[in-house]
């Protein structure tokens, strides 16, 4: 039976981390309208940001992820700025290139000034509990925590405020939002600030039980990927449910069936229910 | 061609002619010594690696004026070609070494590289200088091979005999999933069972592309081993330990040759998670003179940065060849430079053999005696294969 829970734990700590970069990536499809490639680098910007505040400038754990939150936001908006804006009017084709570029200048660039090499993110949470036979460290609890209350405020903040309906309203339909009124600039900026700040908060989170390094991102993004066409292109609460699908294929099948297809459960499902419901589980998003 | 351009490649051309004649007249002679690795791709740090220790030795060779043969004095010209890990163009790099400059003896850092130059060395008559510890590349008996580092079988029987005395017979796999990591598990768990030992769990993790490893680790626990045989990468390697105690294990790891236990502690904060393990240090730990006095060098060479496994061998190698040639007394004939590697490794200088090889075999295998660390009250202890198999 703790075995069992033990599974559970750890398909929660997976599916948290993923919902929450699956997030970032389908509010931007919402309004792009191509997969950002270049998130997987913001999440990997975001734990260097981190590293750097916290390991060269002492500061403490929840500043650091601020700062990177921050930072990250920031970056977010200049890509979208600089490289997306322009290319409005541009075939789907040229943003897809534009973010791939995006994501191999990143990476170069993280590179040429840290190096290849692997880096450990401290965290002042290294307590591990043990309740009935399960083993939680305090940082596992910490990410499902803050992944879970971030994915509430994000909730919230869409569905209760004016400035969230405007993104929600340029996802469901552009011309509708740009005929009451919505400033399609200021609702591209704010999206692409929360995705960044979602990517940087959930590398802050997850990396002390990881590693940092160049191509940290790679393995999340293409998670990421999987779950926003699992959970339907754009839908929000298809990110989280299908963030927490993934997690919990790759935690029971990891364990009850075997490590080495962990990946392949996952891909399995995500054909599995493709063939079901084609558009992914959640179509109310867009398109 | 315009006429313009022919004129201005003309002048070129002749320039660099006289460029060639002019740096051919300055030094007396030059041999050349190639290198075919990747360069450039995924496996770009490791070959860039392997070169480096090749550059370091030459560079020392010829900042002291080069080295004497027969009478006459020779500087080192080291040409590398980049092959993209890729066999094939191994293949070609070699044949264009050979033909274009002349190299007697090429270098290759991969068991791909050294087949496809095993294909027409002899014929051609250039000695390969292989760094890969598979084993089948000098066990297939070509006479012009020589490998570099110890083969990874013979750490098998002093990591199960240490592990075994420290922790208990019951072993859980829970190392890598690529090809290096497979080639261990086959060779390790025969010899695990030899000895008196049962396999428990077989859970092999792809340490690259898994996000988290509780999942993996709390399997493989779940069968309740004495010892956890890991290894990869030695970061990802690291984190697995840590999981590991973290899901309450308190045996020890046997680590697979890949990862060093320097580098985990790094990760992991001491050799503490570590405790009753056996596995491989970085020469940074060494405590032989030859090995000291290397790593000093390479620090003063590169601010304090140490230097790798593949650095040291490479470095190694080439001052193994070089000093093969001066007791060959030739430079051309590869099959006398062969001959005379076992003769010129008794007459190496220390700090030029930081791993203190002294013997070659008879199939071209250079014969270390590498040193294997346990970690006992939370302090690595170093102790030669051969002293832990003499026991």
């Amino acid at each position: 039976m703790d075995l069992f829970l033990q599974q559970v734990l750890n398909g929660l700590t997976l599916g948290s981390i993923y919902g929450l970069v699956a997030l970032g990536l389908t509010l931007v499809y919402g309004i792009l309208h191509v997969p950002n490639f270049a998130h997987g680098a913001l999440y990997m910007v975001g734990a260097y940001v981190s590293y750097v505040t916290m390991v060269d400038f002492g500061v403490n754990y929840w500043l650091a992820m601020i700062a990177a939150a921050g930072v990250v936001a920031l970056l977010a908006v200049l890509c979208e700025r600089l490289v997306f804006n322009p290319l409005r009017h541009a075939p789907p084709i040229h943003d897809k290139i534009a973010a791939i570029g995006i994501m191999l200048f990143l990476e170069a660039l993280v590179q040429m000034h840290w190096g290849a090499e692997f880096r450990r993110m401290p965290t002042p949470y290294t307590e591990i509990l043990n309740v009935a036979g399960m083993t939680i460290p305090a940082q596992r609890v910490l990410i499902i925590i803050g992944a879970f209350s971030l994915m509430a405020v994000l909730h919230l903040f869409l569905k209760k405020t004016m400035t969230g309906s405007t993104i929600v309203a340029m996802a469901q339909n552009r011309e509708g939002a740009f005929l009451v009124g919505i400033d399609a600039n200021r609702v591209a900026m704010m999206t692409f600030a929360i995705s960044g700040g979602l990517a940087a908060v959930g590398a802050t989170l997850f990396a002390p039980i990881n590693l940092v390094y160049p191509a940290m991102g790679h393995l999340l993004i293409m998670k990421a990927f999987v779950i926003i066409i699992l959970g339907g292109m754009g839908s929000i609460p298809g990110a989280i449910v299908g963030g927490l699908i993934i997690g919990f294929a790759e935690a029971f099948g990891g364990f009850y069936i075997s490590t080495d297809y962990k990946d392949i459960i996952a891909f399995a499902l995500l054909v599995v229910i493709l063939s079901i419901k084609p558009t992914g589980l959640f179509t109310k998003g867009v398109r | 061609m315009s006429n313009g351009k022919f004129k201005r490649f003309c002048r070129l051309a002749c320039a660099s002619a006289i460029a060639l004649a002019a740096t051919g007249a300055q030094a007396a002679e030059t041999v050349t010594i190639g290198f075919t690795g990747p360069l450039s791709g995924g496996a770009a740090l490791y070959g860039q690696n392997t070169l480096e220790g090749l550059q370091m030795a030459a560079k020392e060779i010829n900042d002291k004026g080069g080295f004497q043969v027969d009478g006459e004095t020779y500087e080192i010209n080291l040409v590398s070609l980049d092959d993209k890990y890729s066999p094939s163009q191994a293949a070609v790099n070699g044949k264009r070494l050979v033909q274009q400059y002349d190299a007697p003896v090429i270098f290759t850092p991969h068991s791909g590289g050294t087949f496809a130059l095993q294909a027409f060395n002899e014929r051609s008559g250039f000695l390969v200088m292989s760094y890969t510890s598979v084993p089948t590349v000098t066990e297939k008996g070509n006479d012009l091979t020589v490998r570099i580092p110890p083969t990874f079988t013979g750490y098998m029987k002093p990591f199960t005999k240490i592990a075994m005395a420290e922790n208990g017979k019951k072993v859980a796999v829970a190392n890598a999933t690529h090809d290096y990591a497979k080639y261990w598990t086959k060779a390790f768990v025969p010899t695990w069972e030899a000895m008196g030992g049962t396999v428990v769990a077989n859970n092999p993790m792809d340490y690259n592309k898994s996000a988290d490893f509780y999942t993996g680790v709390s399997k493989v626990l779940a069968e309740d081993p004495d010892v956890l045989f890991i290894g990869g990468a030695s970061e990802p390697t690291a984190l697995v330990a840590k999981q590991a105690r973290e899901l309450g294990f308190k045996g020890g790891f046997v680590i697979m040759d890949q990862a060093k236990m320097g580098e985990m502690s790094k990760i992991i904060g001491g050799y503490d998670m570590l405790e009753g393990s056996v596995g491989v240090v970085p020469l940074t730990l060494y405590e032989e003179q030859g090995a000291k006095d290397f790593v000093a060098k390479y620090h003063k060479l590169n601010d304090g940065k140490d230097p790798t496994t593949e650095v040291a061998y490479n470095y190694f190698a080439l001052y193994s060849v070089v000093q093969a040639m001066k007791e060959a007394g030739t430079v051309e004939d590869a099959k006398a430079i062969r001959a005379a590697i076992g003769e010129a490794l008794k007459n190496l200088a220390p700090e030029n053999n930081p791993y203190g090889v002294t013997e070659i075999d008879a199939k071209g295998g250079m014969m270390a005696d590498p040193n294997i660390a346990t970690v006992k009250d939370g302090k690595v202890v170093l102790q030669r294969i051969s002293e832990v198999l003499g026991e």
